[in-house]
């Protein structure tokens, strides 16, 4: 492949190359900035572009799209506290509260940095080491995933800020909202009440812009107003630096592997990734105590975490013709319109191509930062408009991201509702991000249980037993869960 | 989809809309439908077709997707809607005459008029390339000697793949000694063949060609092309109605249509199918076209209608 490597340059050097490459990344941070507006829907809106390139600009343009669009949703998640993806929801946990403490521009800053570097480090890891780590994904199957998400929803415990136990609730509520809609095994419809709309289930999405950013919305028009606090200050993105980083690497370091390792398997995806990782850094971190108040390790556990995801999905697309999620999916699709068969031997038989695709992906995520830093000045003079304002184009930014994905009214009900359940669940105390866990690893979580469950004729001790990934993913979720336990005894102890 | 009736009543209101008949269609952009989400093999298609789709008509054409219950979402929307010919939806076998009969959808079969069918692929069984089976009769023997150890795969419970694994397992009589694991989608699915957690799915061709794979047999009337060696379901005892699966897809409007609208819209179809644009297309993307005219694909998805019904019943879905 490397000898490729020459012509694949000569590609990306050609006018068309430039310009996906700096267009499709602009696109993405922009669309992925738009509250409503996820990864899927930027690429699946740049798709009928791609009908008409050729090969690997059609490949790179699809590439700039989803890698900025991660990027793009830390934008409008620490500056607005609406993530403008899923994937940005574990974002705003420290994001805004650094924005709102003013330094937004520094919280965009150590975004933009972990975005970049987590990035970087995917592409590194696809180029040099994909064919090993599609091994690795084909290591993964239902009952090891299942095992690892178990993990993941033990971040449940970590992201509730105030009570344990109105996280662990608000979790459930996700979780039961996620098992809305057709069983994923035998097909029949639950809790539809024979109302179509709801085969689908709830829409993610209006359901993460309802009870982040809309519920926001509410609080702030429910406080009286001379109570209601100055709206963020930002004059552009400030970067961190090097000294603050000092303490600070081992959980970039941690982040990205993080990443990179839940991209490779398919069936995760980037929102998975952030959150196990923002759980990861809250437990480990030697700022751990000031997570949820605008710690910067929070901001660089999510974002280095979901950008380093974009490398590792490729590593299964590419290496075995397995796509990762649906955004991986649209790039197989597009790779097969253009004549080419993905597969096993996808990189051997199209050398050039894939040469121009990686190193192309390198250079996307290089972009990012300046790009970055050019679009977000943008945002800065539509900030500084009145709170009142804001809040109605908040609204009204989200209603058209939600609206435009699907063109079904019914998911704008449902971002209304979600709003105005978050509300009073906020009133209450209750944090919000545990609902999006549940709802986000819910149905995968599912899936895979019973999945696990045909394969070893109904026993879950099975699961360990002859799967020793599962168990040490197990046993990991068990150690997080009790750690806190342990600490507060250990506390108590040398207190004595 | 709706984001079509925003524009199409904006552009009405500042022409004025004149009388709307029959001679003027169209007089405003039509709205093809994928009922699954953007980038899947449904949605390609729908792209791929649109632009000659347009030219034939003389028109604008957009494609929007409504995803999710396995395409039923977006046909239970536009059943309920205006048969103007201004909406159709691109709906396969599955979407239009398996679905309605195993969930409890408000459409079936008589909400629609048919326009045309564009596409049908044949699907195969097969396995991995390191896997022991060489023929059907080898899968037979091994699952009969060691019932409940074998696993098939299919991209979602009452999907083609399912019905592909369901019509073959059950027309040879050991589909009760062996276990299904349903995936969402075909790509979880081959990666589990890959692995090894599955033994047997079923999908179309260009789906196969993307792993290492070996087709045991193919649901066709005759057999294929690409693969002259592997028998036809019926060659190796499958009998009917389960040998006489078969996915295909084609464009719906509601029911109702006017049939001078139901001719120009056929006549487009027939004319974007046959372009030499849409035949590169579908050369690349590996669709097999197959045009049928209104009054024909109507017969056809009714007849078809009727034969899936005794197969879902055959194979106790």
């Amino acid at each position: 492949m490397l000898s490729a490597l020459p012509d694949a340059i000569g590609i990306l050097l050609s006018f068309e190359g430039l310009s996906v490459l700096v267009l499709g990344t602009v696109l993405g941070i922009v669309l992925g900035a738009m509250p409503g507006i996820g990864s899927t829907v930027a690429v699946a809106i740049v798709l009928p572009f791609t009908l008409t390139m050729s090969q690997a600009p059609a490949i790179i343009l699809l590439l700039a799209v989803y890698a900025g669009s991660v990027y793009g949703g830390s934008i409008a998640a620490i500056l607005i506290n609406t993530p403008g993806t899923p994937q940005s929801a574990a974002t705003c946990l420290d994001g805004y509260p650094m924005a709102k403490r003013g330094d937004a521009g520094l919280a965009l800053g150590w975004a933009t940095i972990a975005s970049v570097i987590g990035g970087l480090a995917s592409a590194v890891v696809l180029i040099f080491a994909a064919p090993q780590l599609a091994a690795v994904a084909l290591e993964f199957g239902p009952i090891e995933t299942f095992a690892l998400i178990l993990l993941g929803m033990t971040c449940i415990v970590s992201v509730s800020t105030g009570s344990v136990v109105k996280g662990l609730m608000a979790g459930m509520i996700g979780i039961f909202l996620s098992t809305v809609g057709g069983d994923p095994i035998l097909g029949e419809m639950r809790f539809t009440f024979d109302n179509w709309q709801l085969f689908a289930g709830f829409n993610l999405l209006a359901v993460v812009i309802g009870v982040f950013a809309l519920s926001e919305v509410f609080v702030r028009a429910s406080a009286p107003v001379s109570k209601v606090s100055e709206l963020v200050a930002f004059k552009g993105i400030v970067l961190p630096g090097w000294s603050l980083w000092k303490g600070r690497l081992r959980n970039l370091g941690k982040s990205v592997l993080i990443g990179n390792v839940i991209g490779v398997l398919p069936g995760t995806g980037a929102a998975t990734a952030a959150f196990i990782s923002y759980a990861e850094g809250r437990r480990s971190s030697p700022n751990r105590e000031r997570f949820g108040k605008g710690e910067p390790d929070g901001i660089v556990s999510s974002e280095a975490a979901n950008n380093a995801v974009t490398g590792g999905a490729l590593v299964p697309t590419m290496a075995l013709g397995i796509p990762g999620d649906a955004i991986t999916a649209v790039m197989l699709a597009t790779l097969t319109l253009h004549g080419i068969t993905p597969g096993p031997k996808l990189v051997d038989d199209n050398p050039t191509l894939i040469a121009a695709i990686f190193a192309g992906f390198f250079i996307i995520n290089l972009l990012l930062l300046p790009l970055g830093m050019l679009l977000s000045r943008v945002a800065a003079p539509i900030l500084r408009v009145r709170e009142a304002f804001m809040m109605t184009a908040i609204v009204i930014l989200c209603a058209l991201g939600i609206y435009f994905v699907r063109g079904n009214p019914f998911d704008l009900l449902v971002m209304g509702g979600a709003g105005l359940v978050g509300f009073l669940l906020r009133r209450q105390g209750f944090p919000m991000a545990p609902l999006v866990i549940g709802m986000v690893l819910g149905p995968t979580l599912e899936l895979t249980l019973r999945q696990g469950l045909i394969l070893t004729d109904g026993s879950f001790l099975a699961f360990f037993t002859g799967h020793p990934i599962a168990l040490v993913l197990a046993l990991a979720a068990l150690l997080a869960l009790s750690l806190p336990l342990l600490r507060v005894l250990r506390a108590g102890k040398t207190h004595e | 989809m709706k984001f079509h009736h925003l524009i199409a009543g904006v552009l009405g209101a500042a022409m004025a809309a004149t009388s709307a008949s029959a001679q003027d269609f169209p007089e405003r952009p039509i709205n093809l439908i994928a009922p699954f989400n953007a980038g899947g093999g449904t949605d390609l298609l729908l792209r791929g077709l649109a632009p000659h789709f347009a030219e034939a008509i003389g028109g604008d054409v957009f494609v929007s997707n409504m995803a999710g219950g396995s395409g039923t979402v977006a046909a239970s929307a536009l059943q309920g809607q205006r048969p103007d010919g201004y909406q159709m939806a691109y709906m396969s076998v599955t979407v239009s005459t398996i679905q309605p009969q195993i969930k409890n959808v408000p459409y079936g079969l008589d909400s629609w008029t048919p326009i045309c069918s564009v596409a049908a692929s044949p699907t195969l069984l097969f396995v991995s390339n390191d896997s022991p089976f060489q023929s059907v009769d080898d899968v037979v023997a091994a699952v009969k000697a060691e019932p409940g150890k074998y696993v098939f795969g299919s991209s979602g419970p009452g999907a083609i793949t399912h019905l592909t694994m369901v019509s073959a397992f059950a027309g040879l009589g050991i589909i009760d000694d062996m276990k299904h694991l349903p995936f969402q989608g075909s790509g979880p699915a081959i990666k589990e063949l890959t692995a090894g957690n599955i033994q047997f799915f079923g999908d179309t061709e260009i789906l196969m060609k993307r792993g290492d794979f070996r087709p045991l047999m193919v649901f066709n009337e005759k057999r294929i092309e690409g693969f002259p060696d592997v028998p036809t379901a019926a060659e190796v005892g499958i009998e009917a109605p389960l040998n006489e699966l078969y996915l295909w897809g084609g464009l719906f409007a509601p029911a109702g249509l006017e049939p001078e609208v139901t001719a120009t819209l056929e006549a487009a179809c027939e004319k974007a199918v046959a372009s030499d644009g849409f035949k590169e297309f579908a050369a690349n993307s590996g669709t097999v076209i197959k045009y049928r005219g209104a009054a024909e694909f109507d017969a056809f998805y009714r007849a078809q209608y009727e034969a899936n019904s005794k197969l879902i019943e055959a194979a106790g879905l």
